[in-house]
């Protein structure tokens, strides 16, 4: 099928939706179909720049709204926070409570400063920002990492190929199969959940054994796809469970002075832990980072905050560079939305979805690129309009993903990674 | 049971046909000793003759309505199979020398039951029947499911069964052989009650000799509590039921919910209900659907069309429909019957004091300032209906032909073929809509119109839903979009099903009743692959893994026996005695008694918000083994507080927190965060592994606490052993080659506690056959 089926096609469109559930029970791939712009060619993706070049994606994902005055986009007067900017190497500003990626990191960093958003409230704008769809009662959309699962394939024979910190599973697989919810790290300190056997090895053995003769004749009996998907998750985390790989969870195999450099907290850990899956083959490690709903006393929040984020990506992008990783691994932090150039009564700053700012590093970003703006007080955008589609639009494809290749849902929907955003090539190279 | 009484009382009298004449009566008429059954159906059920082109379906539908009239009722040559697919037939003759065509069902308590080819099932005195025939009564083995519980149920579910067949028989395919009691039995129960069956409860079933005993089990089932659990999880799941919504809590919705489904009240009603409900959400639990989405009308409707009636109108929403034939229009057009409802009611609920809460916040002090702002948000939870429907079309409406963004939008139905106009409800519609002196009642026009027994969608989505609860796999996939039920496996059975609704008037229990009585449902299941885009016929019901809630409620019976069902969460009234403020005006007193009130019962476990933070969870853990430590104290069974084991609460799914918090058994089992309709799932992951292999679940359930277990240990022998584990998880005993097996590992070192791991972590225990 190809972009011309449509128009060719005399077949009406509940004929042609039938067909599609005849053929469906799960999703279908319709490469470049592309039903709303039948006119537009699409365009070879392999032909714009940076496709395929970010074999590994860590999304830092700020919770609660970071201010993008007080980080990526500072401003002068009125909105000004309580710390003055910085200026980097790179030649563009860095907000004051990030001196250390402003001092070692400017080159390394793509901002995109024309975010905007029409979310404002929490819930929904997460989903939004970690789908790149609007949330609705009656779809599920995958993240990323699931995305590329059901394009590219799995990233490592043992390991899950996406893992989330600090948050629960959900937002994860969508509408695509379970096996592709990203595997739930809630406490980078604590490793993976359950991993320790439930009885010593001797027992563990034996019982194996017997699972194995006990459920033969059931598992012989029926040809069920789901009953066989059982069987290999059993094989897969056994295999886990014995691989050299489960080390991954283990920060307390590294020296300690090496994971002070990321910070003794749950983020700092976390993005220690992301590298240390990226080393082992994960394509995809979303690490969060809460408490960034200041609506009270925005200086003294930054303050944490900021220095958390500032020391943990710092130690981050100078370990993936100096090990040779961030050649291919692609660093992006994001938000639901940012906060407010006003200061309000409480010293705080409020939801402010307008106009925020995302940062890209690694793999085929462009370095010390500013892309885009927002207006002098940092309340909407002046300059090259972003949406959270567009930035999505971005991360696929420089992971390799066409972004107008269309998955139908098993409920029939078509979707694309992205919901039809634009690549940002100039954040590209 | 065989009388004429109840509900089906009023329908009996279209009965004209004459099946046994030469033996002198007929249906619904006591003659002589003979027939005292009487059939449900007001008229042969038809499958509802197809508004199709397709060739064939026609022909079929119309084998199958008349195939019992034409039948001849006595003796005859023709080899027509019975409805359920029975062949063996034989006639039998009465002492008076007239003859019926019958096959064997069963004897009990002196009677003998005979079904005809119809279907239908007749209880006769056995010594009505020549001797020869009483002689070979006593030897014959009966024939299919055994005695029914009732004539017209049995012959209801032979016509499903001949719809099937006809379905199969197209295809080339043949049924699947009758399953075991074994297989049966916990089916029946996960189906109905939502667990496996105990061990004594299996063992009782299988070494039961009666014929009628998989339709007794099927009845017991059906008015047990545990179905009313079973239908409340899966309508929790389908409407998204939650704790937390709104900033407030749905209780008195929740428990409203499970009161409709105990009380068996039916589906039309409560689905009206829920589109009509006035008022506070904590005086009137029904108005909890609406909102539950409140503010977020076009969302709400979208949900309602595709739960209720099968109507994929999602895409509508935004836009015209890509490939369906919905437009944006015809969606903002439906959803101006709910244009006059008004879901906020900011300005109501706290008097001026409400209005002035924030020039509290010095006074009450942050903690109890939060308190007081959940306690207007609770009361401001309500719906009225307005004078003025304000529908008008969105900002960025693109299509000219029918209108400009802004414009005012007059309610109007949504119809699926031309003739639908002509249907009774949508005439009511038009008139009312004519009549009514403003807009205040088009919500109950609406509900009127989508309730109705002929609307064409409601009764066959909800049929569609229950034989997919039954069977696995609706007649059409997915459920929630039957906009053209002729692209489905089986036009002619899902046409049957919405009728069959309709004449049941939507007991879902007698609905379900009905199913667990046909063949199809107690055939084997299906064993092949499913291939992918292939249409299924139903020879039997597919494999299933257990739902998350299935898969719990069976893990706490594992644990605890029957005692399940023992523990019911009630939050809803102490609920909304503490944060309803009623009318009268609030002083500041009231609001302090309020928030005391509210400190109260949040201190009380049951209401107790979750624990959050660093160290949340061993804190919930310390506070649940101290409850636990308390609870074994205490001699006498309390079933006003749950059994815990292990820091885990032992009771039903539907008795725990709408949804669990993600890193319990059910969530990470596939219960739904409820943020979606219809998506619990069924899959496995690597986590959920992990889990079931090194979890709390295997924990309790391999240790001696656990009652399969400590049954398992109190048999002697270490074959007794292992067939109490087997009974316990699998509802069967061991056949002779796996005792051999295990019985080397018992040998070998292995403990009651290690089998009870191994059978938990198999795929015999999860899968539903």
């Amino acid at each position: 099928m190809n972009a011309s089926f449509l128009a060719q096609n005399p077949m009406s469109r509940r004929a042609f939706a039938e067909q599609l559930a005849k053929a469906s029970l799960g999703v279908t791939l319709l490469p470049h179909l592309v039903p709303a712009a039948e006119t537009a060619p699409a365009v070879d993706p392999k032909t714009l720049p940076g496709f395929g070049r970010a074999k590994n994606v860590i999304w830092l994902q700020m919770i609660g709204g970071m201010s993008h005055i007080d980080t990526f986009d500072p401003k002068t007067g009125d909105s000004k926070g309580a710390r003055d900017a910085i200026q980097t190497k790179a030649g563009y500003q860095l907000g004051g409570y990030l001196p250390t990626l402003a001092k070692d990191h400017s080159d390394k960093m793509a901002i995109i400063r024309s975010m905007t958003s029409k979310t404002g409230v929490h819930a929904s704008g997460q989903y939004l920002m970690r789908t790149g769809y609007e949330q609705r009662g009656t779809i599920k959309h995958p993240v990323l990492g699931a995305w590329a699962q059901e394009i590219l394939g799995k990233s490592s024979k043992t390991l899950p190929s996406s893992v989330c910190v600090n948050r629960g599973p959900e937002h994860g697989n969508g509408f695509f199969s379970a096996a592709f919810s990203p595997l739930p790290i809630h406490d980078p300190e604590a490793g993976l959940q359950y991993s320790q056997f439930a009885a010593g090895q001797e027992v563990m053995t034996k019982r194996l054994a017997l699972l194995n003769k006990v459920d033969a004749g059931f598992r012989s009996k029926f040809q069920d796809t789901n009953l066989k998907a059982y069987s290999d998750f059993y094989d897969d985390t056994l295999k886990l469970l014995s691989s050299e790989d489960l080390n991954a969870f283990k920060l307390t195999d590294e020296k300690s002075d090496e994971r002070e450099k990321y910070g003794m907290n749950k983020f700092g850990q976390g993005c220690m832990l992301a590298r240390r899956l990226v080393e082992r083959g994960v394509r995809f490690i979303e690490v969060t980072q809460g408490g960034w709903d200041m609506h009270n006393d925005v200086d003294d929040g930054m303050e944490e905050n900021g220095t958390i984020i500032d020391t943990a990506i710092s130690a981050l992008l100078s370990d993936l560079k100096s090990r040779g990783l961030l050649e291919n691994t692609m660093v992006v932090l994001c938000s639901e939305f940012g906060r407010g150039p006003k200061i309000n009564s409480r010293n705080g700053r409020d939801h402010h979805p307008k106009v925020f700012s995302t940062m890209l590093a690694g793999g085929p970003v462009k370095g010390g690129t500013i892309y885009g703006s927002s207006d002098k007080e940092g309340s909407s955008v002046a300059d090259k309009q972003t949406t959270i589609q567009d930035f999505h639009s971005t991360v696929g494809h420089a992971m390799g993903m066409d972004v107008n290749q269309i998955v139908m849902s098993p409920s029939n929907r078509p979707f694309t990674v992205g919901d039809k955003g634009e690549v940002i090539k100039d954040v590209l190279a | 049971m065989y009388k004429n009484t109840g509900k089906y009382a009023s329908i009996i009298p279209a009965i004209q046909r004459i099946y046994f004449e030469e033996l002198g009566g007929h249906p619904g008429i006591k003659s002589r000793n003979f027939i005292v059954a009487l059939p449900l159906q007001p008229q042969p059920p038809r499958f509802e003759s197809m508004k199709t082109s397709i060739s064939g379906l026609l022909l079929l539908s119309l084998t199958l309505s008349l195939g019992a009239a034409e039948t001849p009722p006595i003796a005859s040559s023709t080899p027509l199979l019975a409805p359920d697919g029975n062949a063996n037939f034989r006639t039998w003759t009465n002492t008076t020398g007239k003859k019926v065509e019958a096959s064997f069902r069963g004897i009990e308590s002196g009677n003998i039951f005979l079904q005809t080819r119809d279907g239908y099932v007749y209880r006769l005195a056995l010594d009505t029947l020549i001797p020869e025939d009483q002689k070979l009564a006593q030897s014959l083995k009966p024939e299919g499911l055994g005695i029914p519980k009732d004539p017209g149920l049995a012959q209801a579910a032979a016509i499903i069964d001949k719809g099937v067949l006809m379905g199969l028989t197209k295809a080339g395919q043949k049924p699947n052989p009758l399953a075991s009691d074994e297989q049966f039995i916990r089916r029946v129960y996960l189906d109905l009650a939502g667990r496996i069956p105990t061990r004594e409860e299996a063992l009782a079933f299988i070494n039961d000799t009666s014929s009628s005993k998989r339709a007794s089990v099927i009845d017991t089932l059906i008015n047990d509590d545990g179905f009313t659990s079973r239908m409340y999880n899966y309508m929790s799941d389908m409407l998204r039921v939650t704790d937390d919504a709104q900033k407030s809590k749905f209780f008195t919705y929740q428990e409203w919910l499970k009161q409709q489904i105990a009380d068996n009240r039916p589906w039309n009603l409560v689905v009206r209900e829920m589109m009509t409900a006035d008022g506070k959400l904590l005086e009137n639990g029904a108005t909890g659907y609406l909102l539950r989405d409140r503010g977020m009308r076009l969302d709400n409707l979208s949900l309602t069309l595709s739960t209720f009636l099968g109507a994929n109108v999602a895409c509508a929403q935004c836009h015209d429909h890509p490939f369906a034939d919905w437009t944006q229009r015809q969606f903002y057009e439906m959803a101006a019957f709910f244009g006059a409802s008004d879901t906020y009611n900011n300005r109501k609920g706290g008097g001026a004091l409400g209005m002035n809460l924030r020039n509290l916040r010095e006074e009450l002090g942050q903690q109890a300032f939060a308190q007081a702002r959940r306690l207007m948000y609770a009361n401001q939870l309500k719906i009225a209906d307005g004078e003025k429907n304000d529908t008008t079309l969105p900002d960025d409406y693109k299509y000219v032909k029918d209108g400009k963004p802004g414009d005012a939008v007059a309610p109007k139905l949504i119809s699926w073929t031309k003739e639908d106009h002509r249907l009774r409800c949508y005439q009511n519609v038009e008139s009312a809509l004519k009549k009514a002196d403003d807009d205040s009642h088009l919500r109950e026009v609406f509900a009127d119109w989508m309730t109705s027994p002929d609307n064409p969608r409601f009764a066959m989505t909800i049929s569609n839903r229950l034989w997919k609860l039954a069977f696995g796999v609706g007649i059409k996939e997915p459920v929630t979009d039957l906009d053209d039920p002729n692209a489905s496996s089986n036009p002619a059975l899902i046409h049957h099903l919405a009728n069959e609704m309709v004449r049941l008037k939507f007991d879902l229990r007698a609905f379900m009743r009905l199913l667990c009585n046909t063949q199809t449902y107690q055939r084997e299941a299906v064993t092949a692959e499913l291939a992918m885009g292939q249409p299924f016929y139903f020879p039997g019901p597919i494999l299933r893994r257990m739902t998350a809630e299935q898969a719990w409620d069976s893990c706490v019976t594992l644990a605890i026996g029957d005692k399940v069902d023992h523990f019911k969460m009630k939050r809803a009234d102490t609920y909304a005695q503490v944060m309803n403020l009623g009318s009268a005006e609030l002083s500041m007193e009231v609001l302090k008694e309020k928030l005391d009130a509210m400190q109260n019962m949040r201190q009380s476990s049951m209401f107790g918000d979750a624990p959050k933070g660093k160290g949340a969870k061993k804190k919930g853990k310390r506070a649940a083994m101290m409850r636990e430590a308390s609870a074994t104290n205490n001699e006498e069974e309390d079933y006003s507080k749950p059994q815990m084991m292990g820091g885990l609460v032992l009771a039903r799914a539907s008795e725990l927190r709408q949804p669990e918090r993600e890193d319990h058994f059910l969530r990470m089992f596939g219960q739904s965060d409820r943020q979606i309709a219809d998506s619990n799932s069924e899959e496995g992951s690597v986590p959920q592994v992990l889990m079931l292999m090194n979890g709390e679940a295997q924990e309790v359930l391999s240790s001696r606490q656990a009652m399969a277990v400590s049954a398992a240990e109190k048999q002697e022998s270490a074959q007794g052993q292992v067939e109490s584990l087997y009974l316990s998880f699998f509802s069967r005993k061991p056949t002779a080659e796996e005792l051999k097996s295990i019985y080397e590992d018992i040998n070998n070192g292995l403990k009651p506690g290690d089998l009870a791991w191994v059978l938990f972590n198999s795929r015999e225990f999860v899968f539903v056959q």
